[in-house]
């Protein structure tokens, strides 16, 4: 990516829900594209932890999970705006952080994405059991707005700009931390831990950090997922698949990448409401069968990711030197 | 109406929109089902429920008397039109839900909706047709919240848990007072929203009914079901009442079985014992257990025979009582459509607060079909059917049973 | 005498979690890949095995023989037209390719099978037998032993036998044992092919006794994580002890403490014994 060369993505991304406004689906298109900027939130703020870092979490579902019940365990048990609750699971998913990450941080590799998949599914056995959070019925959100601050709209386009506006905080702090020390402490951690202890990293201190600020975006994720859906509960906000997925877009665009989250999801996204939508009505299944091969097939034959692709191709033809990428 | 604007812009939108459906001749309705992942099987089965329902509309069907509209063909006050339904995959997730009763309703230009199966859908789905103004029907989620929002646009027509946990204690009210020992009753419900609710409301109900209640939670898709057995056991129950899916029901008859423990009666909500797939499995493990269904083919001749030979035909094994409510369901809202005369959400809205069906025009054996303020049916209700020999076969309430109810249970002996 | 009751059922069960966890632990520690879609190799096993009663007939020996051929092949498949290039990707690939790899088999049986719960028409084997005061179906007695006589069966292959000391071999250090003249690829392969053939046995056997349909490998996959981490990466012992330490565990607290709570015990003691033992119980660090 060249220094100017994000400009005509971001005016595309400014322009899309204009663009398509005078589409036969244009409720529809808008609303797809919310959905694709708040997967990409959520793939994001994983890559923080997960790609600069190199510390496969597997259960970033529980950060999601806090950000998405706070904001209506206000609403249903005291009637405030959900808005309120947002910080509430920002600092819950800190704290959980904090509490996860001491213990988890001593192991590496496939353990720490292991005691990742427990500690989150730990997390959503006890709150589907958990009166006071809706056991497994759930949290819901006020029915119709009482006023602005409740932030429901009809349109999908209010909650598109809102979730842009946090990608673009999310996306310029992850540039930020890829020019910091930290960045490069993080990527030292993910080129080898014992290698990056010598160098005097303080390897455990700077993985706590990424997973403060990974674990707080994706507490927004969450709380802007539960904002515009209205409800979560333990399998829409802390299931296994919730944190699945966060992988698998940062993956398919490129872990480790500053806008690989973001491509993955804009191609995900689409791909996986395309296939529902043409091929679900059948209830033949061949919904997951074409998702599950096409991810299959860029996992064999671009397995670090599309942006590589894209470098390949695009940076390369054009001649130029493309930004300085680090393996995997 | 706090913003008479959007209001009206709504009014607007809809009248606009639907001008060229009533050119086409055809109805358009949208129906959400999970048609993958865990509840799969509910889904396709009410898949094909739907879609008899729709043959059963947009053709003649004499031999169907009493039942409104399957002798004509099409919709009469629509010049005939037929009925179209898309059929859309909800997966189960409560997002996909909102997204595709949203492109329903914007790209499809629906006239209504059905669905959905999983209560977390039901409330995030309704939610988009309140918003639009578009009338949604309920064939089966039985969460009580979904109709307690104030919502205008939502219809339930099936009985939820309260009503079934009225039912249970009601008919064991009855068996007590015709001398049987029913004094304590355990209940085993799954802990997914559908077992912690209808566990929950029976828990409750049954206490106020002065029995001695206990309960058994425990996590669907189990592998393994023996420490819940040896709990029943060690309680003693005269009754246990099941409340769970098709895997870990036909789980709990094999381990009751190599346990040797055999409750005085079991009673089935649903679910897994209604799943065709059950009594193949474990039906002569389970004589003489009781479900909860407000389905029963009846005898040969009747209306809801021919139904389910009709699904037999289609699908090779009979009717359910959750695809039977989904099928009932629709017919109620080709039947307000109709009424309405119109395909203006508004119209079909109106005529669908002005449903009042008859028993003898159902096919489910609900009292009738009449929704309150809330959008919930007043009359919804259900009976007990027993499972004796190969089939089941209604026994209670006695008005409408087939056969005579057997107590206690034989099970596998 | 319950309380014997719970242990002998949860052992049993742990049994054949063993064998389908000693197949991912195999692969695991041999190429340090994690397979998302060993649940669907169980699943698979299953579906061989209703094929298996279909067609021969016959009775858990032949479920177990067909659904150990068919994944055999499937896993050889899997690892030259997928796994072999993915390998040389980072460890996201991994996860991205089988995962996308489970959706792909869940969902092509979903096709084939309806997704529908079916039972194994019996009587494959049925009846309970009595000892000493403990009932015990006689399916689940039958499977769990078998599973346990495998797990063991493929303990020895891998250490007592030729073609097992090369597995190990490619294990231990890749490149020494290309000197030695051991073809990596193929001992991979074989490693693919044993993995998939374990959890086919297990998925077979517990389909005489359990219900199933394309879903349920979710669960198995689970656990299997759990067992193999707990076990150690690599160890076919350390999966056997964590299989029956699981199994045992679930039963215990579901009786004591009630069933809901069985997996969060499972979780909880897994996450303190990490924390404590990184390595797992029989792993080296």
């Amino acid at each position: 990516m060249t220094r100017w060369g994000w400009l005509p993505l971001a005016a595309a991304l400014l322009a899309y829900p204009w663009a398509v406004a005078g589409s036969d689906s244009a409720a529809f298109l808008q609303d797809m594209g919310a959905l694709v900027l708040l997967a990409a939130i959520s793939a994001a703020a994983w890559n923080i932890l997960g790609g600069y870092a190199g510390q496969i979490s597997v259960g970033h579902a529980m950060f999601f999970g806090a950000g998405a019940y706070m904001p209506l365990l206000v609403y249903q048990h005291w009637q405030m705006p959900p808005l309120l609750g947002v910080p509430l699971g920002i600092a819950v998913s800190l704290v959980v952080a904090l509490v996860v990450g001491f213990p988890t941080f001593r192991l590496s590799g496939h353990y720490f994405s292991m005691a990742t998949i427990a500690v989150a599914e730990l997390v959503r056995i006890v709150v589907g059991n958990w009166d006071f959070l809706g056991a497994a019925i759930g949290l819901q959100g006020p029915a119709r707005a009482r006023g602005w601050y409740d932030l429901i709209f009809r349109s999908a386009v209010p909650y598109y700009y809102i979730f842009l506006g946090v990608l673009a905080l999310l996306l310029l702090v992850a540039w930020q931390v890829q020019r910091s020390r930290l960045g490069y402490y993080l990527r030292a951690v993910r080129a080898g831990e014992r290698a990056a202890r010598s160098l005097g990293v303080p390897v455990r201190r700077y993985k706590l950090y990424a997973l403060m600020l990974s674990a707080g975006f994706t507490s927004l994720a969450g709380a802007l997922y539960a904002l515009k859906t209205g409800f979560v509960d333990p399998d829409s906000g802390l299931g296994i698949l919730v944190s699945v997925q966060m992988i698998i877009i940062a993956a398919l665009g490129g872990a480790g990448t500053l806008l690989g989250p973001l491509l993955g999801a804009m191609i995900l996204v689409p791909l996986q409401t395309a296939t529902n939508t043409w091929l679900g009505g059948s209830g033949s299944g061949l919904t997951y069968i074409v998702y599950g091969g096409v991810i299959m097939l860029i996992a064999r034959f671009e397995p670090g990711g599309l942006l590589e692709l894209w470098h390949r191709q695009v940076t390369a033809r054009l001649a130029r030197p493309g930004e300085v990428r680090h393996a995997a | 109406m706090k913003r008479p604007i959007a209001f009206i812009a709504t009014i607007a939108v809809t009248a606009a929109l639907a001008v060229p459906v009533i050119a086409s001749d055809t109805v358009k309705i949208g129906a959400l089902y999970p048609l993958t992942g865990n509840s799969a099987p509910a889904g396709q089965a009410a898949k094909a429920a739907i879609e008899l329902g729709i043959e059963i509309l947009n053709a003649a069907h004499p031999e169907l008397k009493g039942l409104p509209l399957a002798e004509s063909a099409g919709l009469p006050n629509l010049g005939g039109a037929k009925i179209e339904v898309i059929h859309v995959d909800h997966q189960g997730d409560p997002s996909v839900g909102q997204q595709q009763t949203l492109r329903l309703i914007t790209q499809e230009h629906v006239a209504a909706l059905l669905g959905v199966y999983h209560s977390s859908v039901a409330l995030t789905a309704t939610a988009v047709a309140e918003r639009y103004g578009v009338p949604f029907v309920i064939g089966d989620s039985v969460a009580a919240n979904i109709t307690q929002r104030g919502f205008k646009w939502t219809f339930r027509v099936t009985p939820i848990a309260t009503d079934f946990a009225a039912a249970y204690t009601q008919f064991l009210k009855e068996m007590k007072a015709t001398g049987k020992k029913v004094d304590s009753i355990t209940v085993l419900n799954e802990n997914t929203d559908y077992g912690t609710s209808v566990g929950g409301s029976i828990v409750e109900v049954a206490k106020k009914g002065g029995f001695d209640v206990q309960q058994i939670v425990y996590n669907a898709k189990s592998t393994d079901v023996s420490a819940q057995v040896l709990q029943l056991k060690e309680k003693k129950p005269d009754v246990a009442i099941f409340v769970g899916y098709t895997a870990d029901e036909i789980l709990y008859m094999k381990t009751l079985r190599d346990f040797d423990y055999m409750p005085t009666m079991i009673i089935g909500d649903d679910a897994g014992f209604s799943d065709p797939s059950f009594i193949p499995a474990v039906g002569d493990l389970a004589q003489g257990v009781l479900d909860r269904s407000a389905w029963a083919a009846g005898a040969p001749g009747s209306v809801t025979f021919a139904i389910n030979e009709m699904y037999k035909a289609r699908t090779g094994r009979d009717l359910d009582d959750t695809s039977g409510r989904w099928m009932q369901a629709f017919l109620v809202l080709a039947d307000a459509i109709n009424r309405a005369g119109s395909t203006d959400p508004a119209r079909i809205q109106k005529a669908l607060q002005e449903t009042d069906l008859k028993p003898a025009q159902l096919m489910m054996g609900y009292r009738g079909v009449k929704f309150d303020a809330s959008g919930q049916n007043i009359l919804a209700s259900t009976y007990l059917i027993q499972l004796q020999g190969k089939e089941y076969e209604a026994v209670w309430p006695e008005a409408h049973a087939t056969a005579k109810l057997q107590w206690p249970m034989t099970g596998w002996k | 005498m319950i309380l014997l009751q719970v242990v002998v059922g949860g052992l049993l069960l742990g049994a054949l979690y063993a064998l389908f966890s000693s197949g991912l632990t195999l692969i695991w520690g041999m190429m340090n890949f994690i397979n998302f879609a060993h649940g669907e190799f169980v699943m698979l096993g299953m579906y061989a095995a209703l094929l298996a009663a279909a067609w021969i007939g016959g009775g858990p020996v032949v479920f177990g023989l067909t659904a150990a051929l068919g994944l055999f092949f499937l896993g050889v498949v899997v690892y030259f037209a997928l796994i072999r290039e993915v390998m040389r990707g980072p460890m996201l690939a991994q996860i991205l390719s089988t995962f996308g790899l489970a959706l792909l088999l869940r969902y092509a049986a979903f096709w084939v099978f309806s997704p529908n719960f079916v039972t194994l028409p019996h009587p494959a084997l049925a009846g309970t037998i009595s000892l000493a005061g403990i009932l015990l179906s006689i399916p689940q007695l039958v499977a769990g032993l078998a599973a346990a006589v495998l797990t063991i069966g493929m303990h020895l292959a891998l250490t007592r036998t030729a073609v097992g000391s090369q597995l190990l071999a490619v294990a231990e250090d890749r490149n020494a044992a290309m000197l030695m003249g051991i073809r990596p690829d193929r001992m991979q392969a074989l490693a693919w092919g044993l993995a998939a053939a374990s959890a086919g046995i297990a998925g077979a056997l517990m389909a005489i006794s359990f219900p199933f349909s394309p879903a349920v490998g979710e669960t198995f996959a689970l656990t299997a994580f759990v067992v193999v981490t707990l076990g150690g990466f690599g160890s076919v012992p350390g999966a056997m002890l964590a299989g029956l330490i699981v199994g045992l565990i679930q039963a215990l607290s579901a009786y004591w403490f009630g069933p809901i709570y069985k997996d969060v015990v499972v979780y909880g003691l897994f996450v303190a014994l990490l924390w404590l033992r990184p390595q797992g119980l029989l792993g080296t660090a």
